[in-house]
C-alpha cells in the first residue's frame, strides 16, 4: 500500500504534522536534515496523539552533573502528554529506553509529494 | 476481561482540574479585596522553582484551549476532549490550585474571601452548567471559624461532595483543624487531599523536579499517619478522605508499618483505638494516577497487600501532563467487576452525594 500524505514543501526541517494513511491517523515529521519520517500517530505509552507533541532537541547524555547539553534539534518527538521522547531518526526509539520505540512507517519522495508505504 | 480499547462507559473520575483566571473570580469578590487584585495586581504566591516537566508545562499539551487560553479553563473544550470520549458519568471537580486559599502563608481573610469567590464561580459555571461535574468546597482552612462558616454555605449545595484540604506544609490532623472536619461531617461531605506544593525534602526543594514529582507519595504518607494518629478517625466516625494524585503503591508498606508502631507506642496516642491498617481500610480511599507501568500481577500484588479491592479509585488529573487515560493507564487483562469498581462503584460508595445506584 503506498499514499501521498502530503506535499515536500508542507514541511520544513523540524517541523511535524498530523495525516492519514489508510486507516491511520499517522504524524509526518521532517527532521533537521530535510528528510521526512513516519509513525502511527499514538504514543506507545497511554496513546497521546503525538503530533500535538513537539519536534524538538535534547539534552545529550553526560558525565557531568548540571551540563545541559541541547543537541538533535528537530529529531527528537517529545509526547505531548508525559513527554517521553522519541528519536525520529533511530527508528522512533525511546531515549530512556531504546527497546521500545514507535510504529514507522516507510517514506519516500517523489516529484515534491511525500509517499507513505507499509 | 477488560481489554485496553474497551469503552469506559460510567466512569467516575476523581481528580479533574478546572482553572479559574483571575479576572473570572473578580464579579464574585466583595471590596476590598477585589481592589487588590485589580489595582495592586495581587496573585498568590508560588514556591516550586520547577514548572517545565513536559511539553507544556504542568500541562498537556493538546489541552490547551483552541482558541489559546490556559488547559482547564473551557467547559465546551472539557466536555470535547475528556467528558464525551471517555464515556464520563461524573467527575469530580478539584480545582486547580491557583489560587489555593488554604495554602497561603498569611493573610487568611483573603484567603478567605479567595475562597468564598471560588466557590461561587464553580458553582456557575461548572457545577451548573454540566449534571456529570461534582464540586470541592475551597476552603481557608489556617481560620478554622472562617472554614466552617464557607462550609456551612456552599457545603450544602447538592453537587458539592468534598472539602478540599491541599498538601503543602501543614499537617491537617491537628485538633486545630478538627472543626474543619465536624462540618465535613455534618454535611455529609468528604475531604479530599490534593498536593499542591509540598516541600518534600526536609521542608524544602530538591534540586529536580525528577525528585519532587518522585517523592509527592512522600507527603501524601505525611497526611495519613497524622490523620490518624491524631485520632481524627475516632473523633468523627463517618468522616472519609480521598487522597488525590498520590497514587496507592505506597499503602501497603505505610499500613504495614504503622500496625507495628502501634503496637510498640499506643501509649503515646491513647485516643487511637484501632489498628491503623483497620482504618485506613475503612477511613480512607486513593486515586490511581499517576500510575506506574505494571503488569497485571504486580498491580494485583500491591491490592493483595492492601487487603482490599475497595480503596483504589480511577483519576485523570486531567488536564495535567502526567493524565492517565481511562482506557490505556490501567494494566490489561484485570477482572471486569475489580475494573468496575475502581472505574465507578468504590468512588460511588465513597462520595454519598453522588447518584446512588437502585437497590
Ligand atoms: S502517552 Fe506518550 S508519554 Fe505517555
Amino acid at each position: 500500500m503506498k499514499e501521498f500524505v502530503c506535499h515536500e514543501e508542507d514541511l520544513q526541517p523540524g517541523q511535524m504534522m498530523h495525516a492519514t494513511f489508510g486507516k491511520h491517523d499517522i504524524v509526518v515529521c521532517r527532521a533537521s536534515d530535510g528528510h521526512y519520517y513516519a509513525f502511527l500517530d499514538r504514543c506507545i505509552h497511554q496513546g497521546a496523539p503525538l503530533s500535538k507533541g513537539k519536534l524538538c532537541g535534547a539534552p545529550q547524555p553526560t558525565d557531568e552533573v548540571g551540563d545541559y547539553d541541547f543537541q538533535q534539534e528537530g529529531d527528537i518527538l517529545r509526547c505531548p502528554w508525559h513527554g517521553r521522547e522519541f528519536d525520529v531518526k533511530n527508528n522512533g526509539c525511546m531515549l530512556a529506553d531504546e527497546r521500545m520505540k514507535l510504529r514507522n512507517f516507510k517514506v519516500e519522495v517523489e516529484n515534491g509529494e511525500v509517499a507513505v508505504t507499509k | 476481561m477488560a481489554t485496553k480499547t474497551e469503552s469506559r462507559t460510567g466512569l467516575i473520575d476523581t481528580d479533574i482540574h478546572e482553572r479559574v483566571m483571575y479576572e473570572e473570580l473578580l464579579p464574585y469578590l466583595e471590596q476590598p479585596w477585589r481592589r487588590y487584585i485589580t489595582d495592586c495586581h495581587w496573585i498568590q504566591e508560588k514556591h516550586m522553582p520547577y514548572t517545565q516537566p513536559a511539553v507544556a508545562g504542568v500541562d498537556r499539551a493538546d489541552a490547551r484551549v483552541p482558541d489559546g487560553r490556559p488547559a482547564g479553563t473551557d467547559l465546551g473544550f472539557m466536555q470535547e476532549q475528556l467528558l464525551n470520549p471517555n464515556g464520563h458519568e461524573a467527575g469530580i471537580l478539584t480545582g486547580a490550585l491557583d489560587p489555593s486559599p488554604s495554602s497561603m502563608h498569611g493573610w487568611y481573610e483573603m484567603a478567605t474571601a479567595l475562597a468564598s469567590a471560588y466557590n461561587d464561580w464553580q458553582i456557575d459555571n461548572w457545577l451548573d452548567r454540566d449534571e456529570r461535574l461534582y464540586g470541592s468546597v475551597q476552603i481557608a482552612a489556617q481560620d478554622p471559624a472562617g472554614a466552617v462558616r464557607e462550609i456551612e454555605r456552599v457545603g450544602t449545595h447538592p453537587k458539592m461532595v468534598q472539602v478540599l484540604l491541599p498538601l503543602d506544609d501543614i499537617l491537617w490532623g491537628d485538633p486545630y483543624y478538627h472543626p474543619i472536619f465536624e462540618a465535613a461531617e455534618k454535611h455529609n461531605l468528604m475531604i479530599g487531599m490534593h498536593h499542591n506544593e509540598p516541600p518534600v525534602h526536609y521542608g524544602k526543594w530538591p534540586r529536580y523536579f525528577i525528585e519532587w514529582h518522585t517523592l509527592i507519595p512522600v507527603a501524601h504518607m505525611n497526611q495519613v499517619t497524622n490523620l490518624i494518629f491524631n485520632g481524627v478517625f475516632e473523633k468523627f466516625p463517618n468522616l472519609k478522605v480521598m487522597m488525590i494524585e498520590g497514587g496507592f503503591t505506597y499503602v501497603p508498606f505505610l499500613m504495614r508499618k504503622m500496625d507495628q508502631q502501634y503496637k510498640d507506642l499506643r501509649h503515646e496516642v491513647p485516643w487511637v483505638t484501632k489498628k491503623p491498617s483497620e482504618t485506613v481500610k475503612e477511613h480512607f480511599c486513593f486515586t490511581t494516577q499517576p500510575l506506574e507501568e505494571m503488569t497485571k500481577k504486580e498491580f494485583l500484588q500491591v491490592i493483595d497487600q492492601m487487603g482490599s479491592e475497595d480503596i483504589v479509585s480511577f483519576s485523570t488529573d486531567y488536564p495535567h501532563w502526567d493524565y492517565d487515560s481511562p482506557t490505556e493507564a490501567l494494566p490489561p487483562g484485570l477482572d471486569d467487576t475489580f475494573v468496575r469498581k475502581m472505574l465507578s462503584e468504590t468512588a460511588r460508595k465513597f462520595y454519598p452525594k453522588l447518584p446512588q445506584k437502585e437497590g
